[in-house]
């Protein structure tokens, strides 16, 4: 442990994968195991026997890399950032677990794990042009997996993923270079830093567009609801693992790059947009609840889910106060556990029954109770119920968000009985009634309970003491509340 | 300076228009040619002369550079003539519109 | 000492999870056994921590939640009033699950059952003993989901699942208005400490005050199926005979009426809220009483009871007395446990049958059940000096005791539902004693089914000893040691005449039902306004109706016209969009080289013209 502060940690957690998925090319996909173990290893050391200069990191490390333009591969690691870390490490171990009886190819593996190093590269970049690189990285493996290994209408879908997002990284390009110019252009100093660039004075007339622009990528990989149409194709027709990742991860990416990326660069935009996302945000809530109410595939079901939820979450971002952000930012973490688990529950139920039809399922508990066991067990938390993990960011950002316009709160509760209308509906199409499907079925078996039962443990721990996270969170949402004040964004 | 640059000038831009006519007006593909090396002797000249008025060696050596790029130009431009003409049996511009789009 | 009060809500959630993980190895004696210690050893130490109740102890077991100016620490408050419902919650568990365990003797899935039913409890115990909203809260969802599962314990037939489902759903959506009056109580005290909103209740906006304490009591119907939210209890039957009677008789759906009282400081500085809490309780109790005046099923006949008693207690709340409120709700809990487990038990003899008119002659198969049977309806029926006489005169005193024109309308009315209760509760004792061929059925009721009931029976005679008013020579006991205001205190005449009055509806209502069904009767012809009593003034098909077909139909078409939209036809646009400004722009290839080179020469005069108008600017 000691050792770990000479080494370069971050650096390593971002290359790791990458050196996994050359030895998958090589070994075979054997090398993905050992890389997630690694990984994994590395990720949990992380938070101890922290000594940095740089003041709000708990780790910060800089290399040159594109000199002339100002471009360095910075990384720093706060409470937020470590949050999200630990839940990028614990979704792909969940992802690669569960693929392995499934996909013997290890390209898949090797494109996960490169899917990877770009979302930690994103969680930690301090650089614009390194955090606008791994967002490609990101995402282009994940497109490729969905069309190679994807469902009936993969092409499709893929497609759709791909220009949706395309189209928004496009533009996040577009604002990140006006800002580089604009501020090589004051100063004479060229720079790609992004604490550098949160200093810009951006004219007036221009600030929107640029913001526009900025914002627009990142509520496109939310996604909020006018701006989602990729989402339901791409995750019906990707394979759990992908869809795992794409939601628990990738979309959490939105957010981040929203509080993290966003808001430092436009402190005075940012203020006048927070209306704009709060009622996006309820009109998440409220259309992907209806929405997840009538699917009748369960994959999609859980997917308009989804949204619904990371409505919540950009519902407390967009109240923007201390008790608000910190449910969002730790929401971020329980959501990504949570819809992790349905996937993967989806998954294992569809590989039972080979079906994902919810009126042709049902009554799964007698074939197999353990399984169905877990399928009520996360969607209660998926519902809300209070104890479990959901409720912990619910009731925070809802608390929050009644703080800062108490209609926000008040439409708010009414997703938390949409949440219960689709949750229970889901339930009652799996479980209960009379079984039908094959006569026999496999209850849970040991791999698949290695799997979820630590999420289990997770979405238990986060629901009744959730304190030692709350106060990881504290320091950074009180610093983006600080700088927003002193940049003039509020009074 | 013997000629001024205006004459060496108002030459080469003469020179250039009577190549540019001949690539636009004459339809033959070995005429089009033609005129191109017409265009690019009106450009040598000019970098010469240029030359010869500032006194730097340069323009010269751009204007032997061209010359052998103009060379090895032709040759495989009438290499395509000579292909044309045998596929198609025709060297007529109008007639190639394959790549219509 | 007051640490251990963390084990009386802890003993039965170790008893579910030594059920959930261990219940699998264990034979059905020993897991039934450590239900039933569970729950009965935290009985015990409710009785043997009841001392500390009196100063009101507390006790922290570690924060829950702490951001920003919010602070939930799981705390609990033991107070005179947390101590009586614990007490009552713990003791009428400790019975109901003896009861169960014979009662599912054959069950399969005996381990779930046990394991919700320890949890349930758990659960309740936790909205007991709450001192803060969000912890009561969570025990309150908790009892809504296991009241949930249980619901739909027999999974199998979709119809039983339908029910818990729709149990769940119906006190969710009062539960977003609990929730509201939460968020609102917190933005306005920055706290959720019941104490300290209480405390500080004084200097809230009365507007505000008034709308919170309408919100709560929404947040309370739900729970307590009062009037706009009551649809889900007679459907909730569904669910095994032991469940009704713990889920929904004796405890969960007297859970708002708890809440209303722990937050009565507050709810009381709003008189309109008041009005309206006993609006809302006077109509409900006559609505179920309606109701149950003409069920056929044995347990509906207890469920519209149910809706109907718990209607008092609000009335109780609205009139200002705490004390009559619980002590309703403890005589409640002991007749209405007895009832359904009498019911449940005439129903297992019967091998099932539920059909008040295919059930009777009980005297003569179980004579021990029919004298159970008739203790608990006499105390509903309120029959002088049993236990329901005495609670509900309270209540009523109470009404009349304010002397305004709101509140004696609403004790009329009242009166007239005691009328309507004593009714039916005579008429299921007439109808399960008939003398007609009823349904066959197996042996003598097991003794496991009876005795817990005795403790029950006994108490609902005598019950109203608890809190026996000074006219009859009591000490008021209970009013004591609760020590909350209790309204107006009710003169002598006024208790003395609603004796005599309540007496001779009593005799009225068993002249009438004597005169109806002293003879076998086959149930009443189809009439319509019978059938508009047995679907419960039709409510379900009225919300049907109004809410969930359109919100279902509704939904289905945004899924065929909007979603298609955003999800298909907007980016297939998009690209054909491109399609088609490519087949325009695809003139300018024309392919043919003089119009490139064309193109070239206007490119290069074009830029020619650019750089002389540079150089001349």
């Amino acid at each position: 442990m000691n050792g770990l502060t000479n080494i370069p940690a971050l650096s390593v957690l971002l290359i790791l994968p990458i050196i996994g998925a050359l030895a998958c090319m090589v070994w075979g996909r054997r090398a993905s195991v050992i890389t997630v173990l690694l990984e994994t290893t590395v990720a949990l050391l992380l938070p101890f026997r922290v000594e940095t200069t740089v003041f709000p990191w708990l780790r910060f490390e800089d290399w040159g890399w594109i000199e002339r333009y100002g471009a360095r591969l910075s990384l720093g690691l706060d409470g937020l950032s470590l949050l999200l870390v630990w839940l990028t490490v614990i979704l792909l171990a969940v992802a690669v677990g569960l693929s392995w009886p499934r996909y013997r190819q290890s390209g898949f593996y090797a494109l996960l794990l490169i899917s990877c190093s770009g979302i930690l590269g994103v969680f930690l970049a301090q650089d614009l042009l390194l955090f606008y690189v791994c967002w490609e990285i990101m995402l282009l493996p994940l497109i490729l997996c969905i069309a190679l290994w994807g469902g009936a209408k993969r092409v499709e879908a893929a497609f759709k993923l791909l220009l949706f997002t395309l189209a928004g990284s496009l533009l996040m390009l577009l604002a990140f270079l006006g800002l580089f110019l604009l501020h090589g252009r004051q100063t004479g100093d060229y720079s790609f830093a992004l604490q550098a660039l949160g200093t810009t004075v951006i004219p007036a007339d221009l600030a929107p567009w640029l913001f526009g622009c900025l914002a627009l990528a990142f509520l496109v990989k939310v996604p909020v609801v006018p701006l989602h149409g990729w989402l339901p194709d791409a995750y019906q027709e990707a394979p759990a693992a992908v869809t795992l990742l794409l939601s628990g991860v990738l979309a959490k990416a939105g957010i981040f790059g929203l509080v993290r990326v966003a808001m430092p660069l436009f402190p005075e935009t940012w203020t006048s947009f927070l209306p704009v996302l709060g009622g996006v945000a309820l009109v998440s809530i409220g259309y992907g609840g209806w929405l997840a109410f009538v699917q009748t595939d369960l994959k999609r079901l859980v997917a308009y889910v989804s949204v619904a939820h990371l409505g919540f979450i950009a519902l407390g971002v967009a109240a923007f106060n201390v008790i608000a952000l910190q449910g969002a930012m730790l929401q971020l973490f329980n959501h990504g556990i949570t819809t992790a688990a349905l996937f993967a529950l989806v998954a294992l139920v569809e590989r039972r029954t080979g079906n994902r039809q919810l009126h042709e399922l049902g009554g799964l508990w007698s074939r197999t109770p353990q399984l169905g066991a877990l399928v009520l067990f996360f969607s209660l938390a998926a519902l809300g119920l209070p104890g479990l993990n959901i409720f912990t960011g619910e009731i925070l950002i809802l608390l929050g968000a009644f703080g800062a316009h108490p209609w926000w709160g008040a439409a708010g509760m009414l997703g938390v009985l949409l949440a219960a209308c689709y949750t229970l509906r889901m339930v009652q199409g799996v479980l209960w009634g009379s079984p039908r499907g094959p006569e026999f079925m496999k209850d849970i078996t040991r791999t698949e309970a290695l799997i979820l039962g630590p999420l289990a443990g997770l979405v238990l721990w986060f629901g009744l003491y959730p304190l030692p996270f709350l106060k990881l969170l504290r320091g950074p949402v009180e610093q983006l509340l600080a700088y927003l004040v002193t940049t003039g964004g509020l009074p | 300076m013997i000629v001024p640059l205006g004459h060496v000038l108002i030459l080469s831009g003469l020179l250039f228009v009577a190549g540019l006519l001949g690539v636009l007006l004459r339809r033959n593909l070995i005429m089009i040619l033609i005129g191109v090396e017409v265009m690019l002797n009106a450009v040598g000249l000019t970098l010469v002369g240029a030359s010869a008025y500032w006194r730097n060696p340069e323009g010269q050596l751009f204007a032997l550079l061209l010359m052998a790029v103009a060379a090895a130009e032709v040759t495989v431009a009438l290499a395509l003539v000579v292909y044309l003409k045998r596929s198609r049996s025709t060297i007529d511009v109008n007639r190639f519109n394959g790549m219509q789009g | 000492m007051t640490e251990f009060l963390f084990l009386i809500p802890l003993l039965p959630l170790c008893g579910a999870l030594i059920i959930l993980f261990a219940g699998g190895r264990m034979p059905r004696r020993l897991l039934t056994g450590v239900a039933i210690a569970s729950v009965a050893a935290s009985a015990a130490v409710t009785l043997w921590l009841w001392p500390l109740a009196a100063d009101q102890s507390r006790a922290t077991l570690f924060t829950w939640f702490d951001a920003g100016s919010l602070q939930v620490p799981m705390e609990l408050l033991f107070s005179p009033l947390a101590a009586c419902m614990a007490l009552m919650v713990t003791g009428v568990s400790a019975l109901i699950h003896v009861y169960a365990a014979c009662y599912l003797h054959h069950d399969p899935d005996i381990r779930r059952f046990f394991m919700l039913f320890n949890l349930f409890v758990f659960a309740m115990l936790v909205i007991v003993l709450a001192d803060n909203l969000l912890l009561l809260f969570l025990g309150w969802e908790g009892v809504g989901f296991c009241s949930y599962a249980l619901i739909g314990f027999w999974y199998r037939n979709p119809v039983f699942a339908t029910a818990g489902r729709k149990a769940f759903l119906v006190t969710r959506a009062a539960d977003v208005l609990f929730g509201i009056a939460l968020l609102w109580l917190f933005h306005l005290t920055g706290t959720l400490s019941i104490t300290a909103i209480n405390l500080q209740a004084a200097s809230l906006p009365p507007a505000s005050v008034t709308i919170l304490a309408l919100l709560l009591l929404a947040g309370a119907c739900g729970k307590s199926a009062q009037l706009p939210f009551s649809s889900w209890l007679p459907d909730a039957m569904a669910g095994p005979t032991p469940v009704s009677a713990l889920i929904h008789a004796a405890t969960m759906v007297t859970a708002g009426v708890y809440l209303l009282c722990r937050l009565f400081p507050l709810i009381s500085l709003s008189p309109t809220a008041l009005a309206v809490i006993g609006l809302v309780g006077t109509s409900t109790a006559f609505y179920g009483a309606t109701c149950a005046l003409v069920q056929r099923d044995i347990k509906k006949v207890l469920a519209y009871s149910t809706i109907s008693q718990v209607g008092y207690m609000f009335l109780a709340v609205g009139a200002g007395t705490i004390t009559g409120a619980m002590f309703h709700l403890l005589t409640h809990a002991f007749f209405k446990a007895l009832l359904f487990m009498v019911a449940g038990a005439v129903i297992h003899l019967a091998s099932g049958e539920q059909d008040l008119f295919r059930l009777g002659r009980l005297p003569k198969r179980s004579p021990m059940l029919f004298w159970l049977l008739l203790a608990g309806s006499v105390a509903l029926a309120g029959v002088p000096l049993t236990s329901g006489f005495f609670s509900k005169d309270a209540i009523l005193a109470a009404c009349f005791a304010r002397q305004t024109l709101w509140w004696t309308s609403l004790g009329v009315a009242g009166l007239i539902t005691a009328f309507l209760t004593a009714l039916y509760a005579l008429r299921l004792v007439y109808l399960l004693t008939a003398d007609r061929e009823a349904a066959s059925g197996h042996g003598p009721a097991p003794r496991g089914l009876v005795w817990p009931l005795l403790p029950l029976g006994a108490l609902a005679l005598v019950g109203g000893l608890l809190n026996l008013p000074e006219v009859w020579g009591g000490h008021a006991g209970l009013g004591r040691w609760l020590a909350t205001p209790s309204g107006l205190s009710p003169s002598h005449g006024l208790e003395w005449g609603l004796a005599f009055v309540t007496l001779l509806l009593v005799a009225g209502a068993w002249f009438a039902i004597r005169n109806r069904y002293r003879v076998p009767t086959s149930p009443v012809s189809e009439r319509p306004c019978v059938d508009f009593l047995i679907a419960g003034w039709k409510f379900d098909s009225l919300i049907r109706f109004a809410i969930t077909a359109p919100f279902e139909r509704l939904g289905s078409e945004l899924e065929r016209s909007l979603e298609r939209g955003f999800t298909t036809s907007w980016p297939a646009g998009l690209g054909r969009l491109c399609q088609a400004t490519g087949q325009k722009l695809r003139v300018f290839t024309s392919g043919s080289v003089s119009h490139y080179l064309v193109a070239m020469g206007w490119g290069i005069i074009l830029l020619l013209a650019m750089l002389l108008f540079l150089l001349i600017f």
